[in-house]
């Protein structure tokens, strides 16, 4: 279910895409359309993973069992900089260890939010021929500890997106279609 | 000038009425995030009058699309609110230039004439140390990448520094007959030894960094913070900041405008950015 629904999201870039300006390097304006809903689609999936990953009523094999789906949306090596506004220094986490490390928080009850807000870039192209732009999401974090400890933030994550040209057989037919995949993700916390 | 005037409220009032808060008590957050210019993607686009309110893109195509009423509107919320350097004169002259008609001055992504400062912090001997990259935007086979164009570091610096008021030591000019044997005696103090360069040396901060990296000598640890450097609009120099704060005057805003008269004051401002001594 979850790799067929990217799938179709896929196969309808690929079409947008054939249709249109498909031996140019520039991505339309429709092409670009496409492509951002699908990247929306996998943000909003990232953002549902993590509050199942935060919640502590999530149980542990169920965590992990989001933790390796979550992990499949992202390139490998990607990394997570956090800093907050006490501390400007940057902390760097490989995806992986910073699910652990939110699944390990140490509060009773968790509560994790995302603003219905987003903002896309412009995708630009790399040396290798790949696109890349930035996903702009902002998340609301709400811990309580049964001693009355409470916490919360507003976190600010601008995520990467790369975007790749790739190729598939089905029934016997070659098609194209654009492949997005998230990559680094810089998390700041914000003074709004 | 009265457009500068102009706040930012037509757009705030539009992103109150566009959001749909999920956290319903948060709605006052929420318009204050819509404000923000959240990337330095958005402030080019909000400079350049290539979005709408709601962040989506114009294209070329589009009849708002570098619209001069749109960018009035925009220009005028693109500015750090909390410095006062900023004169409504000065805004003024810089709003009337970038929106003039025949000649509107727009921002180019891939052009030249726009830099990052990053400030860097890399531990050296053990100590952090902080080390400013310059960065630029290179061409590069498909596409574009960002490379390290220039560095400057206080730890580098101190490695050159002579007084070249005093006599100090020197090689005498009859050295070459004695096939230059004083050099043992100028290599003996190692604080004297930059002495015994020209006067007209000037020291390549990104070899010498280059050099100790790949020596093992400096490891990366953080960036600290990142602003930009804008030389794109014709007369003008302008400075780019993020400034995470409270309220609706926050994210990529523009922290400094000098008016740059001649080619001269340009490129006196550009070796004081780059820590070059003229």
């Amino acid at each position: 279910m979850f790799r067929s629904k990217y799938f179709l999201g896929l196969l309808f870039v690929g079409l947008v895409a054939t249709t249109l300006s498909a031996q140019t390097a520039d991505i339309s304006p429709q092409r670009k359309q496409a492509i951002d809903s699908l990247a929306l689609e996998k943000v909003r999936d990232l953002s549902k993973y993590i509050s199942i990953i935060g919640n502590k009523k999530t149980p542990y094999s169920e965590a992990t069992r989001v933790m390796d789906r979550a992990e499949e949306l992202f390139i490998p090596g990607s990394e997570m900089g956090v800093s907050s506004v006490t501390s400007k220094e940057v902390n760097y986490y490989k995806i992986r260890k910073y699910f652990e490390r939110l699944m390990a928080l140490n509060y009773d009850r968790v509560n994790i939010k995302w603003y219905d807000i987003h903002y896309i870039s412009d995708l630009e192209r790399q040396p290798d021929g790949r696109y890349v732009g930035v996903v702009t999401i902002y998340q609301r974090f709400e811990g309580e500890s049964d001693d009355g400890l409470k916490y919360k933030d507003t976190t600010k994550k601008d995520i990467t997106i790369y975007v790749e040209r790739k190729k598939t057989q089905i029934a016997g037919r070659t098609i194209e279609f654009w492949d997005v995949l998230l990559g680094d993700i810089r998390v700041t916390e914000t003074s709004a | 000038m009265r457009s500068l005037r102009i706040i930012v409220l037509p757009v705030l009032l539009l992103a109150f009425d566009y959001s749909y808060a999920q956290l319903g008590n948060d709605m006052d957050d929420e318009s204050k995030l819509y404000a923000q210019t959240k990337q330095v993607n958005q402030f080019f686009r909000r400079f350049n009058g290539e979005e709408n309110e709601k962040g989506d893109r114009y294209y070329p195509d589009d009849r708002q699309y570098r619209n001069v009423k749109l960018r009035r509107k925009y220009l005028a919320m693109l500015f750090d609110g909390g410095n006062a350097s900023f004169s409504n004169d000065l805004k003024g002259q810089f709003a009337k230039d970038v929106l003039d008609k025949d000649k509107p001055g727009v921002l180019d992504f891939h052009a030249a004439g726009w830099t990052a400062e990053v400030q860097t912090v890399f531990i050296v001997a053990g100590k952090d140390q902080p080390v400013t990259l310059f960065m630029s935007l290179e061409p590069d086979h498909l596409g574009y990448k960002w490379v390290i164009s220039k560095v400057y570091s206080d730890i580098f610096s101190t490695y050159y520094k002579r007084d070249s008021t005093r006599i100090g030591q020197f090689l005498h000019p009859m050295s070459h007959e004695l096939d230059f044997m004083n050099l043992r005696k100028a290599f003996m103090s190692v604080d004297s030894v930059a002495q015994f360069a020209s006067k007209r040396f000037v020291p390549d901060y990104l070899t010498l960094f280059l050099y100790e990296v790949k020596k093992g000598n400096m490891k990366f640890k953080y960036v600290d913070d990142v602003k930009f450097h804008f030389f794109q609009i014709e007369g003008w120099y302008f400075e780019l900041a993020d400034f995470n704060r409270p309220g609706y005057n926050t994210g990529w805003l523009i922290s400094n405008l000098v008016k740059v008269n001649t080619d001269k004051d340009k490129e006196a401002l550009r070796k004081f950015i780059y820590h070059e001594t003229p």
